[in-house]
């Protein structure tokens, strides 16, 4: 059995209406997110923190069959930050759809489920799988994953291939659909107008960052991967100039995502355009993180007297 | 399982570059075997928390089962190898630091306590010593460098083990590795419990098979969460046991840290 932990804080009624975000047509009773890789499948995280607190909650990425991942070591700590190479390990969506959903679909807070496959097919076929389980609020496309060889990646870096995988998801569902982009992309703004083109509904930015780490003593790479994804407050200030690049041509609403620690992380990203943000590697520093920066949030709308919706773009560059 | 501020009780030197570290504790079971997770500084540099075996339990209600009950205090036996660890070693008491645990499943309870045999490498030791408080029995083979590291064995004496020393340079007990003084100790209905470097780990693996004893590890992985979600701590774990998935791999936090050491691909470790 899960146990829940206790809410430990409280926000008062007038502030969680300031908290309120719509995001690809979901409601959200504010703009934290988890990130997909960073939060499992959510009940591992129930004994720590009150998942109704949460915005959204966006799960593991999902592939057709399961995935047994890469071999190890696949992490390694960096200064401010880690570099991963998981390899997308999975149960597969069938194992998700029977096991996990049922507990998700419980919980009063919005479950995105991120979805990679290695050919446009899979991820057309993943995303009607999830739409005819139900309990999906919306579908997280990742064409962003530096740590597998098909797929993935190859997607995120080309904005033809992408337009191609986003068209075949939006095409064949009624969810919402966001599409995670990677960084790694001369500019940014030629992928947010392709997804944008394939009709997605939303964008996360940013995925990790590809980097490597070497062992000096063994003359050797730390993971086994060779290249692995670096994330954590280290890449926060890239991601935040790229959600800011991305809005000079987007007209869907951005989620921004990368090295989120604190709410004053996670505002940077609201003033610089991102409608939500995603939480990710702080879930494994403190499995309560989510939910504190949304309390950080709160009480930043109180101090100035603002909502969430209002703070969105309100960053002033100088003349 | 939880996330909390613990009070540093206190934090000594013990003997060189190992310290112990005594933490409040809310009074949550513990089982001989589970780890917790610190957060050594509340900045971003090392930003991942460090997992440490519960080396002690404190003011648990006596109990004759295998686990702790309502304990008042943790302590952790730690060598420090890096920033996270010489960062730990400059706490002082009274100091607070944020805990995640009890984590992992921690030993699996032998048959006969007599017929235990417990093997450590070093800080390997520290897993061990909730253990030979509850069984009160069995042999303790603890190998070192040299004679100063065997100070950390201490603990021991008065728990009704029998305690076999090897020193990598014979300044104290049997010249050589753990594993030559197991090699004499081993019988067929031997239980071994094994923590220490994953060479160690990997000889005694293969002693216990041929000699047909049963043999549990507890595996250390660099880890990120410590809860089982961001999959960083994986090993490779073989196909012919139930729960387990062809070819696939066990998370060390969750899954483990102990493991049966003929789940693991030895090899790929």
């Amino acid at each position: 059995m899960i146990k829940k932990a206790k809410p430990k804080v409280k926000i008062d009624k007038k502030a969680a209406l300031a908290l309120e975000v719509e995001i690809a047509g979901l409601e959200l009773r504010n703009p934290v997110m988890t990130a997909s890789g960073t939060f499992g499948y959510g009940s591992e995280f129930a004994p720590y923190t009150d998942l109704e607190k949460l915005g959204a909650i966006i799960v593991k990425g999902l592939s057709l069959k399961p995935r047994h991942g890469n071999p190890s070591p696949r992490i390694v700590e960096t200064p401010c930050g880690m570099l991963n190479a998981i390899g997308l390990q999975n149960v597969g969506v069938e194992a998700f759809i029977k096991n996990k959903l049922l507990f998700l679909r419980k919980l009063k807070t919005p479950v995105i489920a991120n979805i990679f496959g290695e050919t446009v097919d899979d991820y057309r076929e993943l995303a009607l799988r999830l739409e005819d389980a139900g309990g999906v609020a919306a579908l997280e496309i990742n064409i962003s994953c530096p740590n597998v060889k098909k797929g993935g990646i190859a997607f995120g870096t080309d904005p033809v291939e992408a337009h191609k995988v986003v068209s075949a998801v939006t095409s064949a569902v009624r969810l919402p659909v966001i599409t995670k982009l990677s960084p790694n992309v001369t500019d940014i703004r030629v992928m947010v107008r392709a997804v944008q083109d394939a009709g997605t509904n939303a964008i996360t930015l940013i995925n990790t960052i590809p980097g490597l780490v070497v062992d000096v003593e063994k003359r050797r790479p730390m993971l086994a991967n060779v290249i692995g994804g670096l994330s954590g407050p280290a890449i926060r200030p890239i991601a935040v100039r790229m959600v800011w690049e991305a809005k000079s041509v987007a007209k869907v609403p951005l989620i921004g995502s990368g090295g989120i620690i604190s709410a004053n992380d996670a505002l940077e990203f609201i003033l610089a355009w991102a409608t939500a943000v995603q939480v990710g590697t702080a879930n494994f520093l403190d499995p309560d993180a989510a939910v504190k920066v949304a309390v950080g949030i709160a009480g930043y709308c109180k101090r100035h007297n603002a909502a969430v919706k209002s703070l969105v773009g309100g960053m002033k560059a100088r003349e | 399982m939880q996330s909390s501020q613990a009070a540093i009780l206190h934090n000594k030197k013990v003997v060189d570059d190992y310290f112990r570290m005594r933490l409040s504790w809310s009074g949550m079971e513990v089982r001989p075997g589970q780890f917790i997770m610190l957060r050594v500084s509340d900045g971003l540099d090392p930003l991942l928390r460090r997992p440490f075996g519960i080396y002690n339990v404190i003011g648990a209600k006596k109990t004759t089962g295998f686990s702790f009950k309502r304990p008042t205090g943790v302590e952790i036996l730690y060598r420090v190898v890096g920033k996270g660890t010489a960062i730990l070693s400059s706490k002082e008491p009274g100091e607070r630091i944020n805990v995640l645990g009890p984590l992992g499943n921690g030993w699996v309870e032998p048959e006969e306590a007599r017929n235990v045999i417990m093997v450590a490498g070093g800080v390997g030791l520290a897993p061990m010593l909730p253990l030979a408080q509850r069984l009160k029995a069995g042999a303790l083979l603890f190998g070192a460098r040299h004679k100063a590291d065997t100070k950390i064995v201490a603990g021991f004496s008065g728990l009704g083990c029998k305690i076999k020393i090897a020193t990598d340079d014979g300044s104290r007990g049997f010249k050589g590795f753990v594993t030559g003084l197991l090699a004499k100790e081993i019988k067929p209905d031997s239980v071994i419990y094994a923590c220490g470097p994953a060479p160690m780990l990997k000889a005694v693996a293969v002693i216990a098979l041929a000699s047909g004893a049963r043999c549990f590890v507890s595996l250390e992985r660099t880890m990120a969460c410590g809860i089982g979600v961001c999959l960083g701590c994986a090993v490779k774990t073989g196909a012919h046991k139930a729960g387990y998935e062809a070819d696939g791999f066990s998370m060390v936090c969750s899954d483990g840290p102990v493991f049966d050491s003929t789940d693991i691909d030895w090899d790929a470790l």
